[in-house]
């Protein structure tokens, strides 16, 4: 009898230890089998979902903000999406989400994907993620003035990276890009499969390069206001060493009428929101189209002479605002990173500024023509027309025509330009009356309705709460009508 | 001995299908072995158990001291099993030999042992007296304990008291009668969630509901289909429904099947149960079979229901915008409602409605029909002195208030128990199934441009629109393309045609082995298996105003509605759970003075996931709802996961001279969860009982009680899974509106998680001192119960939100600290009690107060979660769940800073609070009157202060129904005690007293956050207070006569009514503060989000003994 007990007790016992001893494998639990281990990430699978990134938000929700602001459409009486944006009532909270995927769906995967293509010596994918983490960059910068840089994308290592300011960035993303041209991206063809990757350019490194130093192009003539001679030197170098410019269209044109495979502002802007019919066209930019006849109108507004919403006006109750057009958009519409419109106008600036104007007409004609491509139109007698470049006049005549063109070119694509080249530049001219006005000139941007910023108008966003609520080096609040470093 | 050796090989059997564990990879091949195996050994169990003994039959009648009978008295055989009850005379009939001691006892009776003669009646007289001594209280992993000698609090519920209201779920019935316990319905649906919270909130993120103890095993408590799985899903991606509420797993269970609930709130009383049991521990005793004869209960209810709280609307003006009367607009900010005769809604070939242009008196009321609830439970039970069974099947059919039966709960229960003895050797089977279906209707917002959800729109109707009428949805001037408004949708299309369906089998059981080794020995084995597979299902019809409607543009308004393009979401949510342990239990008396009690042993836990979500967006055949009937290909996504604890457990109380105890606890936990290098925790605790009456010879007619407790402890917690490790996934680019999703094209593109994994993560540590007494005065006519806590919880394992500069969103870190600390206190008191009147009124009050006494270094507020510009956050220094919003800004002597241009006040830099989540005490009254054979039951619950953020107050002001809206009779003002800021060309700001009005035209927009953002958070921030009448119950027991005719031993009719009234503060006549989408753990603090009524009930049950 005793010995059944103890045989029994030896059988609990023995079962205990055996549990223990097993039991030790437990922390292999760990091993989440639903994402992959990070070691597997390569530069070929983080780029391409970085580049959506930094479309679906610079060309999202900044890209409305810009487009507003721009005075290419307004909100509509009958709705309320945008009325905050529309009215300069910023709020610090307003451009969360696009700020945070900014930097954690685009910037983050892009350093990463830089860091794996080094070390691992391609160059090409070295080359790709460098150029679009500086453009996507370099569009922060331009929209906030100060954002992280030098200590940002560290993760534990630096919970509260400081804020660099738009120069320093700038500086610091034209020497990653020189970094990255320097390197031997040309030898080699890309296998089909990582070409499917670039998701930009398809793999044509021809093109990269030509993005990159189209980007520099545009970075330099961004700082020709606070730093001319930088400027200047900048430009100068690039032609010295022959560089080649984008002559083709940098940005994604592979979106499909499907939900969540869609142009980024369609899909949050029409098939997503309950009222698609926020966005209607604004007599700012309408009045300069209808002046104009340009055939534009009915791309950008399905009429040849759609009704209108005068800026800012949505809280009026004006029957005939039921009717203005809404601004057309198309689930398949590409996003423009740099335009080859934009490309030919930078160039033709830089000709005008830097080198007399030598070649700087053909190039605007080229700029003109390519933007009317873009929706399957020529200028026809426009460009001796109204849209003439103006050979015999000022710097100032011809830089106003180049912006203006320029201006006219970003609707739907690439919004956000439209006003930072306004900040830069001045131009479009802001008008001294509403357009209702009798005296108003068609398409001079005009203080809207129901601003609230005294008749001053935004050059900046605010720091975004979700930066300022998580980081203690997040600088002092600065009103949105200052200018950046480099506005006018 | 062949019996002995075959029981023998039964506990190797056992054990090798216990140890199975040891290798978590060959789970998945034994689950069906195991489960076979467990059949298989609970009929071996059954058959031995016909064993007989030389017995006669002998009958007795059990009455109190005053002679009055004393019904539902257990009348047991002492050393063996066999056992029975008193009928409602006080009879009872049991099968013992001569010389057998029969042991008889009963709640509030001193036990008593009465030798069995050469008669066959005895006759029994019990005395009264302090229940306290005698109670028995079911303590940690099963381990039944005298609750005098626990040095913490306890709260226990016996069956009756659980289901006097016929509920449908185990706390339905206990709302506002447990100290320190929020109990609440999430939404009040049929078959909804059951939020329940003890001792406050501890955790910020890693759940806050209490752990689920069914017969010494822990319940699966998940909420399928309902909760976000994945600590990365993405809200558009599919994977969340919060607009769906399909219930918990814990409400599985059907009270009826239960014998006692026992709530175990502090560390002291819940650290042996492990790391779950850190927020509570909830512990279900199972109703067993008894020996004796077969006994029957039959149990039914039916219950009906109509909406309680409803918003409350102004009366004063009717359907427009701006002061206008538009007929296209979905709100009543349109003119004065002067009862004339007017044309209204849209214009269907050259007609329009007509109507008078008046209030419609209980519009949102009327378009509830009422609810039906049908709760059935049929029960066997018997058994002899060796083996006992128990068999029974529930029913529940609840169709809701909503018109048709989309809002609905089926749920199927049987469950079979069974236990039988030979010499030292027990085997205790119990074995589950439950079968759920469930249709519940969406509320909150649901996905834009795909499908509308239904309150939202019925909070949308002018105030003179009368909305049941539009319940013909085909009706050409209510249908898709002319329903009234393009800004809303009719509620009647969302109820009719669109819908939701969730349907769950499953399993849960559990073997339970002991074999006494010595008399102050036993061991045991047990192994509990929980099992559940669950699908659910969300459809939207596809609609688009035809062109050329009123919908479609031609309305004065020229605006038009946007298409539903419908979707369908097929998922599959499977979970389980295997928990075993092996332990030795030891009992014994060392000398005069000091006994022993105390166990020890190991446990084994493993539960886990696997949830695959597909869906559709867009039909291409409308009305067809399935997953191949999408125009674009469908899209997948899939959650698994898994986690295993293993823990190492002892406790040994020690009595001295039955007047002194002392209990030490220490568990030991290794967790899948956390990283190697600190996945073993320990943790200690220690409590004492000291019973002063035992001490002390005080005269019991004054002092008839005393107990003082005291403990300390400590729990430990770990992580959910999946927190240690960095990792790439595919990314969803997230819109404001929308996705962009990958494989983009045939490129797949992945993403750093937005999560930094932690490997240096550690395990959460509460720590808890706890303090209280136990007093009975006059022969226990009063007596209360206090307790007094302080409970640190460190290091708290959140997912924080880190700068998005740092190239991620969130890191799980160890952090912050949060301190509870609380008083509960339970009285009872018994005003009246003779020989056939009798009055009771209990009491409970709760008192608890959180703070943040900690958060990581560079933080001082971590946001939980959030609406517009409303958000709950964790603070310093101040309680866990606080409401900042934005408020005005106002110059230094605190005059409201307002626009000049517009007159709405300015929001200032910073947000402004707006209180905390957390009540300020809460209060319980329960009054019950007994009179012969009747009985009278009333139950209050006072929950008094803080705020909540409701999303339907929110809609209300922003379509001018809220009653608040006639603010000065919508005519112009200016906002008192303003000014405007003026700054001159030196930038000097100087103020001055503000001219502007609000016109009428402008009222609307001081109602809405867009235009009044500073000020408008005032009125969608409200006061939670609550007071209801839980409920009110009159239950009259036959008379045996009567009973006896239909061969019954005892038969109750109940007449119940359920949440019949409730107050609410003049700031809040809106929404019931109770409700919530946001979940059922801290974030529905934040509030509701549109969330329907909940339900007012009455009925009847009947319950018969046979």
């Amino acid at each position: 009898m005793k010995t059944m007990k103890s045989i029994r007790i030896l059988y609990l016992f023995s079962g205990i230890a055996l549990l223990l001893a097993g039991c030790k494998k437990i922390t292999d639990f760990n091993n989440d089998p639903n994402t992959l281990p990070v070691d597997k990430a390569t530069p070929q699978l983080l780029f391409p979902s970085a580049v959506m990134s930094t479309a679906g938000h610079i060309h999202g929700e900044y890209a409305i903000t810009g487009g507003l602001w721009a005075q290419y459409y307004t909100q509509s009486a009958l709705a309320s999406q945008y009325r905050t944006l529309d009215a300069f009532n910023v709020n610090t909270t307003d451009m969360n989400l696009a700020y945070r995927e900014s930097y954690i769906g685009a910037l983050n995967d892009y350093v990463k994907a830089q860091e794996l293509a080094t070390a691992e010596g391609n160059w090409k994918f070295n080359l790709m993620a460098t150029v679009m983490k500086a453009y996507t960059l370099q569009v922060l910068a331009d929209l906030y003035d100060m954002v992280p840089y030098s200590e940002a994308f560290k993760g534990q290592a630096n919970l509260q990276p400081k804020f660099d300011d738009g120069y320093s960035i700038y500086k610091g993303l034209l020497a990653e890009i020189d970094a990255a041209l320097a390197k031997d991206y040309k030898s080699g063809t890309l296998s089909s499969a990582d070409a499917k990757a670039d998701v930009v350019f398809n793999g044509s490194m021809d093109n990269w390069e030509r993005f990159a130093n189209t980007l520099k192009l545009k970075m330099y003539l961004r700082m020709v206001n606070a730093k001319p001679a930088e400027a200047e030197a900048g430009v100068k170098a690039l032609y010295t060493a022959n560089a080649k410019f984008l002559e083709t269209t940098a940005g994604v044109d592979i979106f499909k009428d499907e939900p969540n495979f869609s142009n980024p502002f369609f899909e949050q802007n029409i098939r997503k929101l309950n009222t698609t019919t926020n966005l209607r066209a604004s007599e700012t930019f309408v009045s300069w189209l209808r002046a104009n006849n340009d055939p534009r109108i009915v791309a950008y507004f399905g009429s040849t002479n759609p009704g209108t919403i005068h800026q800012g006006d949505f809280t009026s109750t004006n029957p005939a605002y039921g009717a203005a057009a809404v601004f057309v958009q198309h689930a398949t519409d590409p996003v423009y990173f740099i335009s080859e419109a934009e490309s030919y106008f930078m160039q033709a600036e830089a000709r005008e500024r830097y080198y007399g104007g030598a070649g700087a007409k053909a190039l605007y004609d080229a700029g003109v023509t390519a933007a009317f491509e873009q929706h399957g139109l020529a200028p026809g007698a426009l460009l001796t027309g109204a849209y003439a470049y103006p050979v015999a006049g000022t710097f100032q005549q011809k830089l106003e025509a180049i912006i203006v063109q320029k201006w006219a070119s970003f609707p739907g694509s690439h919004d956000l330009e439209g006003w930072f080249e306004k900040n830069r530049t001045g131009y479009p001219r802001t008008s001294p009356v509403y357009s209702t006005s009798a005296s108003y000139v068609p398409g001079q941007l005009v203080y809207p309705k129901n601003g609230v910023t005294n008749g001053l108008f935004p050059k900046r966003l605010l720091f975004p709460d979700i930066e300022r609520s998580r980081n203690s080096n997040t600088p002092a609040e600065v009103p949105i009508t200052v200018k950046t470093w480099w506005g006018l | 001995m062949p019996f002995q050796l075959q029981s023998a090989l039964k506990v190797s059997a056992l054990l090798q299908f216990y140890l199975s564990c040891v290798s978590p990879e060959t789970i998945t091949q034994l689950k069906n072995m195991k489960m076979r195996k467990s059949i298989l050994l609970f009929m071996a169990l059954l058959i031995t158990a016909v064993i007989w003994a030389q017995q006669r039959t002998i009958k007795g009648k059990v009455t109190d001291a005053k002679g009055v009978p004393i019904t539902g008295a257990t009348v047991s055989v002492k050393g063996q099993t066999a056992a029975t009850q008193t009928d409602a005379q006080g009879n009872f009939v049991i099968q013992a030999a001569q010389g057998n001691v029969l042991v008889i006892s009963n709640v509030g009776y001193a036990e008593h042992e009465v030798t069995v003669g050469a008669g066959d009646q005895v006759n029994v007289s019990l005395q009264q007296r302090n229940a306290e001594l005698s109670e028995v209280v079911v303590t940690a992993l099963g381990v039944s304990r005298e609750k005098r000698t626990l040095g913490y609090a306890t709260s226990t519920f016996k069956n009756e008291e659980i289901n006097r209201v016929a509920p449908v779920s185990i706390f339905d019935g206990l709302q506002g009668k447990v100290a320190g316990a929020d109990i609440s319905n999430v939404s009040g649906s049929p078959g909804g969630s059951t939020k329940v919270i003890l001792r406050g909130y501890s955790s910020l993120v890693n759940g806050n509901q209490p752990l689920y103890v069914v017969d010494g095993v822990p319940l699966s408590d998940v909420r399928p289909g309902s909760d976000i799985y994945s600590p990365d899903a993405n809200a558009n991606k599919g994977t969340a429904t919060p607009g769906y509420d399909f219930g918990n797993t814990a409400n599985d269970i059907n009270p009826n099947d239960i014998e006692s609930i026992s709530i175990l709130k502090g560390a002291a009383a819940t650290s042996l149960y492990g790391s779950r049991a850190a927020n509570g521990v909830i512990i279900i005793t199972t109703r067993k079979g008894r020996s004796g004869k077969l006994r029957v209960d039959v149990t039914s209810s039916a219950v009906f229901s109509k909406p309680g709280i409803l918003p409350r609307l102004q009366k004063l003006f009717g359907q427009g915008w701006d002061g206008r009367f538009w007929a296209s607009e979905n709100g009543s900010w349109g003119p004065k409602l002067d009862g004339v005769d007017r044309l209204w809604g849209a214009t269907v070939d050259n007609s329009q409605l007509i109507k008078p242009f008046a209030f419609v008196e209980d519009n949102v009321r009327n378009l509830y029909e009422t609810g039906r609830e049908y709760n059935n439970t049929l029960t066997l039970s018997g058994g002899n002195e060796a083996s006992t069974f128990l068999f029974s099947y529930g029913n529940v059919v609840n169709d809701g208030f909503l018109p048709t039966d989309n809002d609905f709960y089926r749920r199927n229960t049987f469950s079979l128990r069974g236990t039988t003895r030979y010499k030292g050797f027990t085997a205790e089977g119990s074995f589950n199934y439950v079968n759920r279906s469930q249709r519940f209707v969406e509320n909150g917002q649901s996905a834009s441009g795909v499908g509308g959800s239904f309150y939202e729109q019925v909070l949308q109707f002018p105030v003179d629109i009368p909305i049941r009428d539009f319940r013909d949805y085909k009706n050409k001037f209510f249908n898709v393309d002319n329903f009234f408004t393009p800004f809303a949708e009719n509620p009647y299309y969302n109820l009719y045609e669109n819908g939701s369906r969730a349907k769950s089998d499953r399993f849960y059981g559990n073997i339970n082995l002991q074999y006494k080794l010595f008399n102050w020995l036993t061991l045991q084995v047990q192994q509990g298996i929980d099992v559940t597979n669950s699908t659910t299902k969300l459809w939207r019809n596809k609609n688009a105003p035809k062109e050329g409607s009123w919908n479609a543009g031609f309305n004065p308004e020229g605006a038009a509605r946007q298409a539903n393009v419908g979707n369908v979401q097929e998922g599959s949510q499977k979970f389980y759970e295997y928990d075993g342990k092996v332990s030795a239990l030891v009992k014994h008396r060392l000398n005069e003075r000091f006994t022993l009690d105390g166990f020890a042993g190991l446990t084994y836990n493993e539960r886990g996931s696997n949830i695959l979500y597909s869906y559709i967006e867009d039909l291409a055949v409308p009305g067809f709802f399935d997953i191949s009937n999408g125009v674009n290909p469908p899209q997948s996504t899939h959650f698994e996961s898994k986690q295993a604890i293993m823990g190492l457990y002892g406790s040994a109380t020690i009595g001295y001279n039955d007047y002194l105890y002392l209990t030490l606890n220490a568990r030991n936990d290794w967790s899948s969860t956390l990283p190697k290098e600190s996945f073993s925790y320990f943790y200690p605790s220690a409590n004492v009982s000291f019973l002063l009456t035992n001490l002390w010879s005080v005269d019991k007619s004054k002092v008839s009680y005393a107990k003082l407790r005291a403990s300390y402890g400590r729990t430990g917690k770990d992580a959910t899974p999946y927190q240690v490790l960095d990792a790439i996934l595919s990314q969803q680019v997230p819109l404001p509106f929308g996705t962009i999703n990958f494989p983009f094209n045939g490129v797949p593109g992945y993403t750093l998680r937005d999560r930094l994994g932690n490997r240096q993560l550690q395990p959460e540590i509460s720590t808890e001192a706890e303090i209280g007494g136990e007093f009975k005065f006059l022969n226990d006519r009063i007596g209360f119960d206090i307790a007094y806590y302080h409970k640190v919880s460190e290091g708290q394992i959140i997912p924080t939100f880190i700068a998005p500069s740092t190239g991620y969103n969130t890191i799980t870190l160890n952090f912050g600290k949060i301190r509870n600390r609380g008083i509960e206190l339970s009285a009872m008191i018994t005003p009246v009690r003779t020989r056939d009147i009798t009055w009771d009124i209990n009491y409970t009050f709760t008192r608890n107060r959180n703070l943040v006494t900690e958060l990581p270094s560079g933080l001082n507020k971590f946001q939980l979660t959030g609406i517009f510009d409303a958000k709950l956050e964790a603070r310093l220094n101040q309680p866990l769940g606080v409401f900042y919003a934005p408020v005005p800004k106002t110059d230094s002597a605190g005059r409201i800073v307002v626009d000049a241009t517009t007159g709405f006040p300015v929001a200032a830099a910073e947000d402004g609070f707006y209180g905390d989540a957390q009540r300020d005490y809460t209060m319980g009254l329960v009054n019950t009157f007994t009179y012969k054979n009747f009985r009278l039951g009333f139950s209050f619950d006072y929950r008094k202060g803080g705020v909540f953020y409701s999303s339907t107050s929110e809609l209300l002001m922003f379509t001018g129904n809220h009653y608040k809206t006639t603010y000065n009779n919508r005519q112009p003002f200016i906002l008192p005690n303003s000014v405007n800021e003026v700054v001159d060309g030196n930038g000097k700001v100087t103020y001055v007293e503000n001219t502007t009005p609000i016109d009428e035209e402008h009222q609307d927009d001081w109602w809405y956050a867009n235009s009044n953002r500073g000020w408008i958070y005032q009125h969608r921030i409200m006061d939670k207070t609550f007071l209801k009448l839980r409920d009110v119950t009159l239950s009259y027991t036959l008379p045996a006569s009567v009973a006896n005719k239909i061969r019954a031993e005892r038969i109750v009719v109940t007449l119940i009514g359920r949440n019949l009234w409730t107050w609410l503060p003049k700031d809040n006549q809106i929404v019931d503060p109770e409700s919530s989408n946001f979940g059922r753990d801290i974030l529905s603090e934040f509030g509701e989000f549109r969330v329907g009524p909940m339900p007012r009930s009455f009925g009847a049950s009947v319950r018969v003994s046979f």
